[in-house]
């Protein structure tokens, strides 16, 4: 009965069109039989196996089972491949016409491809994927706010390749090689993922954690305390409606110094105990803290939630800081959702105010809502001396706020959205600060942004922005806009 | 100033025709079981995931959009929610779909099931089964279902008495969600999937039951009868063993 050939020649023609010639590893099939190339293709993607003894018996009679299984690999196969919906349509067909031997054989093909899944996903041991991003950018200031010391700027912005590998059921390894924006190749993560008892999971090592992404806090460069990546030891127990989490770090900066030759040591009284010369390479402590913290979020139901934060930094020199916040949220309906938060810091030592505060307020509309676009308008007040330990959370394309918030007395952000098509979209961004103090060094900062996105691929996009700043940082007459172009690229 | 008035004024008068222009009753009860999140890292890189709970209004819905869409007669529309209610196996499973469109770096999610966890008031319910495709290398778009129980080991419904559920994915799945929580909440107090189970579709769901469970007592059947004849079998050795040592 040759049902097999005819079978498998007719699923390797309309699946597969590629690859042609395709090696045969079965060395009873002649080499001019007329299905030799299908056989081939199907035996390199693991559609169709040979007998221990390495023969495929082509003429053997095959089994309502046999044929069942190898309907379904190849479902899964062309499914994996992207066929056209002609081709899965038609193999569907089939599967139909054994549907029955499919049945009484389900079980067993699910938890066969449930493992064959996860041995070819840890075959090798290591997973690895990537990203990075080219920017072209041209501004009008040489030096100004967008680029370094021209008006032009050609730059391989950011790239990253990632690795992981499951060591065992408990426990995973995870790192990621990388470069930022005038920075070294670095290991910018590597810690583990361990699963503990009682549901708790940890990490340990250099990992990255986002609170305030986890509540919508945020939608442009950067959240005002989260979204960092700390040395130390991280706990999360999640449960029924919400999470807890804890963890402590610690900030080794390994400051070098350089300049000294002489380092001069004294007791209480004033006196020299100890005098060394040429120290050069010595490490400061002045930067170096523990950071402790905790928080918990939990939601009442699918429209109403809160969290309660707080961070503190103990260091080694300086005086210690903190701050906490409480931030909730309500979604009236799926679309439209408001968001707030109350920060207050406590800065230690500083003049002026040394524990400001701030409050935020957020409403978050999708697309879906309107039609045409989404919206995003962002209100925040801030208290004198207030300040980010991150990145200017506003500065996506050159600075506008940097971390010294409180020079501002409040801050206005909106951004819209426009999703045309899977390929397709655009985005405005407007952002008006207003200054704190007067002058006429002083002036209210605005930054607007026009872009355009195109996914080439999944894989491959296109970002074509224009974005003017005025007043930079509140200071009169810093102003410079930019056209970028940003290519993006995943594996 | 003045531009922040007139920006503020335009924003203001979007979101009142936003407002006017809501959409209509099943697009609503769509929204609010089907829930989108969107993710986007420092590279701009994008992830979207959506989950949907398969509530009966949900599925009456569904439905109806369909029929609407596609301008099926009654029986059609009986036909796709019979389609439907044969896929869910609400009767069994929690069902959930869950739809990925990663633009960023690959998803190395295999197992799948490791990733996914369902909270039920205090219990924390891990898939019994879910669509396989979602164990490989993942960039672009893939959906697929995952069902968690509905009865526990003692048969007792896992939703009786629950106010609402929590949908968890495990941020490690990908580079742009590293770092953060992936969760959906739905309020199911009041979601009856019993409901469904009337009309045509019903009847032809019940029917593919009954003809399953005689299937199966006729298979039962065959294995006792196999049985009997092997006992009788024995039984006419015996009596003729006793009959030959009685003879001797």
């Amino acid at each position: 009965m040759k049902k097999m050939l005819a079978l498998v020649a007719v699923v390797a023609l309309v699946a597969f069109a590629a690859p042609a010639f395709a090696a045969n590893p079965f060395m009873d099939v002649p080499m001019n039989h007329w299905a030799y190339d299908a056989v081939g293709q199907l035996a390199a993607r693991g559609v169709v196996s040979g007998y221990p003894d390495g023969s495929y018996k082509g003429n053997q009679p095959m089994t309502r089972y046999e044929m069942a299984s190898l309907v379904a690999r190849a479902l899964a196969v062309v499914d994996m491949n992207k066929a056209s919906k002609q081709d899965v349509e038609m193999l569907k067909k089939l599967v139909v016409e054994f549907k029955d031997e499919l049945d009484a054989l389900g079980v067993k093909v699910d938890k066969l491809d449930s493992r064959v899944a996860v041995l070819e996903e840890n075959l090798g041991g290591w997973k690895l994927w990537g990203e990075f991003r080219f920017d072209a950018k041209f501004a009008d200031e040489k030096g100004g706010l967008y680029t370094d010391n021209e008006d032009v700027d050609f730059d391989l912005n950011r790239y990253r390749i990632w690795m992981s590998k499951k060591v065992d059921d408990k426990v995973t390894f995870i790192a990621r090689l990388g470069k930022g924006e005038g920075t070294n190749v670095a290991w910018q993560r590597y810690y583990i993922d361990v699963k503990m008892p009682w549901d708790v999971n940890m990490w340990a090592g250099l990992w990255l954690f986002d609170w305030e992404g986890d509540d919508g806090l945020y939608t442009d460069n950067d959240a005002r305390f989260t979204d960092r990546s700390l040395q130390g030891f991280y706990f999360a127990k999640p449960f029924s409606m919400g999470e807890f989490a804890l963890y402590a770090a610690r900030k080794d900066t390994n400051t070098t110094v350089t300049g000294f030759d002489t380092l001069v040591q004294f007791d209480d009284d004033g006196n020299i105990i100890d005098e060394m010369d040429n120290v050069a390479g010595i490490q400061l402590a002045a930067d170096e803290y523990y950071e402790y913290a905790g928080r918990v979020k939990f939601n009442f139901n699918e429209n109403f939630w809160m969290s309660g934060n707080y961070i503190k930094r103990d260091y080694e020199v300086s005086e210690d800081e903190s701050v906490w916040w409480a931030a909730m949220g309500v979604h009236f309906n799926p679309e439209w959702a408001f968001k707030g938060a109350y920060y207050k810091e406590d800065l230690g030592n500083v003049t002026g105010e040394d524990k400001p505060g701030a409050w935020q307020a957020i409403l978050d509309v999708d697309q879906e809502a309107l039609g045409f676009t989404s919206v995003w308008i962002e209100y925040m007040d801030f208290d004198e001396n207030f300040k980010a330990w991150t990145d200017g959370p506003w500065d996506d394309y050159g600075t506008v706020t940097g971390k010294a918030l409180g020079n501002y007395d409040n801050v206005l952000f909106v951004r819209l959205n426009q999703k045309w098509n899977d390929k397709w979209s655009t985005f405005q961004r407007y952002l008006s600060g207003s200054a704190r103090g007067t002058g006429v060094l002083v002036d209210d900062t605005t930054n607007w942004t026009f872009g355009v996105k195109y996914y080439y691929t999944p894989a491959l996009s296109f970002e074509l922005a224009y974005d003017k700043i005025e007043n930079s940082m509140t200071v009169n007459g810093l102003d410079d806009n930019v056209v970028r172009l940003r290519t993006r690229v995943t594996f | 100033m003045k531009l922040k008035k007139q920006y503020i004024c335009t924003v203001l008068l979007i979101l009142t025709l936003g407002v006017v222009s809501s959409g209509f009753a099943s697009d609503k009860i769509l929204s609010r079981w089907s829930k989108t999140n969107h993710y986007e890292n420092d590279l701009g890189n994008e992830l979207w995931i959506t989950a949907t709970y398969y509530a009966s209004e949900y599925v009456e819905a569904l439905v109806q959009s369909e029929a609407e869409k596609n301008l099926w007669t009654a029986d059609e529309a009986e036909q796709y929610k019979y389609q439907l209610l044969k896929t869910l196996n609400l009767t069994e499973y929690i069902p959930i779909f869950i739809g990925i469109d990663n633009r960023g770096p690959s998803m190395h999610m295999a197992p799948f099931s490791d990733h996914i966890t369902l909270w039920v008031g205090k219990k924390k319910l891990q898939p019994v089964d879910y669509d396989k495709r979602f164990n490989f290398k993942l960039q672009g778009k893939r959906d697929g279902f995952i069902y968690f129980p509905r009865y526990d080991e003692k048969g007792k419904p896992v939703l009786q008495g629950v106010k609402s559920i929590r949908l968890a994915i495990n941020g490690n799945v990908s580079p742009i969600t590293m770092g953060k929580t992936i969760d959906y909440i739905w309020d199911v107090v009041d979601d009856n999937p019993e409901k469904l189970y009337t009309g045509k579709a019903a009847a032809r769901l019940e029917l593919d039951r009954l003809i399953k469970r005689l299937e199966k007592l006729n298979d039962q059947k065959k294995e006792l009868e196999g049985k009997l004849a092997e006992v009788e079998s024995e039984l006419q050795q015996v009596q003729k063993r006793v009959e030959e040592l009685q003879r001797q």
